[in-house]
């Protein structure tokens, strides 16, 4: 990112306002949230992670259409992995609310100008989205949950299995965004 | 199809992508399935983007409303998103513009959900704050499909737009008797009797008096030949000469202070529209200008709006272009109507040139009064110019001592006094010798 394009972005937010202003103070507040999640459920993550998040968040508001985005989602998920133990805890559930307040914020803020003046559809539209997706969110911690209790033995057939999965889905991602974005 | 023309992936679905892959392989490899959870939003969001995945650009046009407008009116900028592929979500542009443009939304900015707000959100109001002709858009226009996931953007540059503002010609309003003319044709009455339509007396017959004129009634009561005369009909011709020489202050547009050529160019319009408005034949001479130097006397509306649009391209000279010779059209009885600040030397020669061939000369002062108090910051400029105008005093004086009316420019009827005492003196001035 050049410093031309940080000038650029960084006059625009100056003109922030309205939504546009909400989803860069969310952009702000969404990872430190997940910070407490962390804290939260297994103590302070470690310092280094939480000062990377920290800084991170504060090039994010300025520049929502960047990586850095991906970076301070990567870096509160090493948190959570690094500190908390309890794979079953509530707090999961509120540490991905946050995460995906973090992502929709920061989609919706490269979508316009800071300045612009959003329609109350469009603004329905985001929160509805936002909404199912909380909706998937709880139902994924539930389903942890109901496999933590029925207590679903390990096995490395199923892990073989769930990689494979993984690793063709990612492929067909690939090829769906790269190839498929190339238009008529 | 050009790189540019087609769908992009944006770091907001490369970071859904890679967070829920990352992730995902995490909590197997780890056997966390805490860490699934925290993949479920970027899952869904990728998965949800990859679905409604737009793969035909959409098709956008832009136009302006009205290619002319005067100071101060808006217009409205239109942008048309057609989406035949119905997968477009949001629609964002920004119309930049240049100075003196203002916009509405703040920015130029604007942003519409396409399938629940249609594109009619998308329009800019664009209000020209100042005399001119300025290039408009184009907007860069982007489209977003779902979660902001794949982005288009345009700007087609072919589809910018020239606005033509015209100068918001002050009311002006004069009452003053035509000055002396020797044209027989217009609507105003001249001084002098002769071929017209309205009454002047009745007189005996003399030879050479048409038989039409007859006035039979009296002519049996007296038993003498008797007519009708009549005053003569005339054109007035009115040339209005432009000091473009310097523009002096600053301009604020419609809504501020006002430059000299702003008070020039909007004192020349309305007084353009004055005379039109009459009837009269009105020509117009630019003094230093780039661009047109003259245009010919002419009546009728279509010939104002030519004088209009003339004056809104006026540009100060970058060089002081003034041979001091009289322009062509002077002369022939014509009222000359200079409008200038009076601070170039090469004006007031030129002002003084034409009054010494005899022309009815009046001189519109269009320096703006609040002058001195341009830069508040500077004292300095304040006094140079308090010392600049007492030369200009002083030049002013010698101008009204050779016979030549000057008058500020105070918009409607400033200017009846002045014409009401040239048609009292009209024609009595001598005519200096070169």
């Amino acid at each position: 990112m050049s410093e031309q394009a940080f000038q650029d972005s960084w006059w625009l937010l100056t003109r922030a306002r309205g939504v546009g202003l909400l989803l860069r103070i969310l952009v702000l507040v969404s990872p430190l949230a997940a910070l407490v999640c962390t804290r939260a459920a297994g103590g302070p993550a470690p310092v280094v992670i939480e000062f990377g998040v920290v800084v991170l968040t504060l090039f994010c508001v300025v520049l929502p259409d960047s990586h850095l985005g991906l970076l301070v989602s990567l870096l509160a998920g090493v948190g959570w992995l690094a500190t908390v133990d309890d794979t079953t805890t509530p707090w999961s559930l509120a540490m991905a609310l946050t995460l995906l307040v973090f992502h929709t914020s920061l989609a919706a803020a490269s979508v316009a100008a800071p300045g612009a003046a959003w329609t109350a559809a469009l603004r329905r539209r985001w929160l509805l989205r936002c909404g199912v997706l909380a909706m998937a969110c709880v139902a994924s911690w539930l389903l942890v949950a109901a496999v933590n209790v029925y207590d679903v033995a390990a096995s490395s057939a199923l892990v073989a299995a769930a990689l494979v999965v993984l690793a063709v889905a990612g492929l067909m991602v690939r090829d769906v965004t790269t190839d498929g974005a190339a238009g008529h | 199809m050009s790189a540019v023309d087609r769908w992009r992936p944006t770091a907001a679905h490369a970071r859904a992508l890679i967070v829920a892959l990352v992730f995902a392989i995490v909590a197997v490899l780890a056997r966390r399935p805490d860490v699934l959870v925290l993949a479920t939003p970027f899952v869904g969001a990728a998965v949800w983007a990859i679905v409604l995945r737009p793969t035909i650009v959409p098709a956008v046009r832009q136009s302006i409303g009205h290619r002319t407008v005067r100071e101060g009116d808006a217009t409205t900028w239109h942008i048309h998103v057609d989406d035949p592929e119905g997968r477009v979500e949001t629609v964002a542009a920004l119309l930049e513009a240049p100075d003196w443009v203002d916009r509405r939304p703040l920015e130029g900015q604007v942003v519409v959900g396409l399938h629940d707000d249609g594109d009619e959100g998308l329009d800019v109001v664009v209000r020209s704050t100042r005399w001119g002709r300025r290039r408009i858009g184009p907007a860069l226009v982007v489209t977003t499909s779902a979660f902001g996931a794949f982005r288009w953007a345009t700007r087609n540059d072919s589809q910018g737009a020239s606005l033509l503002t015209l100068p918001q010609t002050s009311r002006f309003d004069a009452a003053a008797p035509p000055v002396h003319v020797p044209g027989l044709i217009g609507v105003n009455r001249s001084p002098r009797q002769g071929s017209g339509n309205e009454f002047a007396s009745i007189r005996t017959f003399q030879p050479g008096d048409r038989l039409r004129r007859i006035n039979w009634p009296r002519s049996v009561r007296t038993g003498t030949l008797h007519v009708s005369t009549t005053w003569a009909d005339h054109d007035r011709h009115v040339v209005l000469l432009v000091d473009a020489l310097e523009d002096v202050g600053e301009s604020e547009g419609i809504d501020g202070t006002a430059s000299s050529l702003d008070i020039t160019v909007r004192a020349a319009g309305a007084i353009a529209e004055h005379y039109i408005h009459a009837g009269d034949r009105v020509a117009l001479l630019m003094l230093g200008a780039r661009g047109v130097q003259r245009v010919a006397p002419a009546s009728g509306y279509r010939h104002l709006r030519r004088l209009l649009e003339v004056m809104a391209d006026v540009q100060p000279a970058d060089a002081q272009r003034d041979d001091g010779r009289l322009p062509r059209g002077l002369g022939g009885g014509a009222l000359v109507v200079m409008l200038s600040p009076l601070t170039s030397p090469a004006a007031l020669r030129r002002a003084v040139n034409i009054a010494d061939h005899g022309i009815s000369l009046l001189v519109v002062d269009c320096l703006p009064p609040d002058i001195t108090r341009q830069d508040p910051g500077d004292p300095y400029v304040g006094l140079a110019w308090r010392i600049e105008l007492l030369k200009r005093a002083r030049e002013v004086r010698r101008m009204r001592e050779a016979g030549i009316a000057v008058v500020p420019w105070r918009g409607p009827g400033s200017l009846d006094v002045v014409l009401r005492d040239l048609q009292h003196h009209a024609g009595t001035r001598p005519r200096r010798s070169p």
